[in-house]
């Protein structure tokens, strides 16, 4: 099973030509300005990052990419959590080249690895919004609700997502 | 000395962590962000209780966000109860963060946090202040929950007086060096009403209840410090408190007065 996995994600690296187009990404544990302006110059400060769109009200973050660069959603993560919060939700903006999915089945998406958790079997085309659930990028709460089998997440490499 | 740095290095192992929220009196579980360092000039104006004179106390302080969970501070003493303003000492504060429950616009967080303080002035009186009075040391924990607008805190620690520098002794009885400071704090952001940019400056009101019980001799203060504070482009911050002592046992100097704080923080410092 897990050979067919392999064999699916190089066919789908080959096929999908993918780039990560925007983040939107939700922290928790704050309210002022100043936290959030911490975690707004915390992400600013690595280098793919190029332009942030900061909603102080909601504690959401627009992030958009430099051209051509990797997207390191672990290190967007990590920003948020040196300010001294949590990230409570991370979607991001996905462009999809005829890529088909199905629920726990996983698939190579540009340098990501992606399964897909909850997802009706489809092809995904176009630029996707996706939900990574993996710990730390949803609620402590959301992620106990979740369950996502913890084995999967010591790798760091394949992100569990949904639609 | 040696047993100091003894101290401190438990201190750090164990607890460690500084935070960010807001209050003017005491710090809460939160703390700053990792690689940022914060700036203050903290000004005292205390009236003595005897006398027209005013105390006027000059605490330059930096502020260290080690790490997500550990805050360090460090701090400077002057004062003019010498008649020119004067160094007498310094601390060092080290918080850590071992509890973070976070949901979108609250959280409840607690933190261990302890402080060295050093002193070569006299002492004369018998409330145990490491924040520009005595030498010692101080541990303790706090809780901090936030919701939406609203930050309550709440503040424990034991704390014990040693003898001053400059051969300054602690002279109201060994058994009264050790103290219990209990604090609880209550802030609320009042403007903006609704936030669009980084720039807009926040205005947020505190009340917070300082007080003391000594563990030998049972006496104790209760002080009351309410504050306004206003922050600057999401980076820089005045605070502005008056502290007034509600009721006492204890042998006191100048209990009341203002607090004029600046305060300025870099993000990234590294």
């Amino acid at each position: 099973m897990k050979k067919i996995f392999l064999i699916a994600s190089i066919v789908y690296s080959v096929a999908a030509n993918s780039q990560v187009t925007k983040v939107n990404l939700q922290a928790s544990g704050l309210t002022c300005s100043m936290c959030s302006n911490s975690i707004n110059k915390a992400l600013k400060s690595l280098d793919f990052v190029d332009k942030i769109d900061a909603n102080i009200k909601t504690s959401t973050f627009e992030i958009k990419f430099k051209e051509g660069s990797k997207v390191d959603f672990d290190k967007l993560k990590k920003k948020v959590e040196d300010a001294g919060f949590f990230v409570a939700g991370f979607v991001a903006s996905m462009h999809f080249n005829g890529v088909k999915v199905k629920s726990n089945e996983t698939v190579a998406v540009g340098d990501k690895t992606l399964r897909f958790v909850n997802v009706k079997e489809q092809t995904l085309s176009g630029v996707k919004s996706i939900k990574i659930i993996d710990k730390g990028f949803v609620s402590a709460k959301e992620f106990k609700k979740n369950n996502v089998s913890p084995a999967a997440d010591k790798s760091g490499k394949i992100y569990h997502v949904t639609i | 000395m040696k047993k100091y740095f003894i101290i401190v290095s438990v201190l750090m192992l164990h607890h460690g962590g500084f935070a960010q929220e807001l209050f003017s009196f005491t710090e809460p579980a939160s703390n700053m962000p990792a690689k940022s360092i914060g700036l203050r000039l903290n000004n005292y104006l205390m009236g003595e209780n005897k006398s027209s004179k005013i105390n006027y106390h000059l605490v330059p302080e930096v502020m260290v966000g080690v790490s997500k969970n550990i805050m360090l501070h460090g701090d400077l003493f002057l004062s003019n109860r010498n008649k020119r303003l004067s160094l007498e000492g310094g601390s060092i504060y080290g918080k850590y963060r071992f509890l973070s429950t976070d949901d979108v616009q609250k959280h409840f967080r607690m933190a261990a946090f302890g402080r060295l303080s050093y002193n070569n002035s006299d002492i004369h009186m018998d409330e145990i202040n490491l924040y520009g009075h005595n030498s010692g040391w101080e541990t303790g924990i706090v809780a901090t929950q936030l919701l939406h607008k609203v930050a309550i805190s709440s503040g424990l620690s034991y704390v014990n007086a040693t003898d001053n520098g400059r051969g300054n002794k602690f002279s109201f009885g060994d058994k009264n060096r050790k103290a219990i400071n209990y604090t609880f704090s209550v802030g609320k952001l009042m403007l903006p009403k609704e936030y669009t940019d980084y720039k807009q400056t926040n205005v947020n009101l505190m009340l917070e209840v300082l007080s003391q019980y000594n563990l030998g001799s049972g006496k104790y203060y209760i002080d009351a410090a309410p504050s306004i504070q206003f922050i600057f482009n999401s980076q820089s911050r005045i605070d502005i408190g008056y502290r007034k002592e509600l009721s006492t046992t204890n042998l006191r100097t100048a209990p009341n007065g203002f607090l004029i704080r600046f305060e300025h923080n870099l993000f990234n410092a590294w």
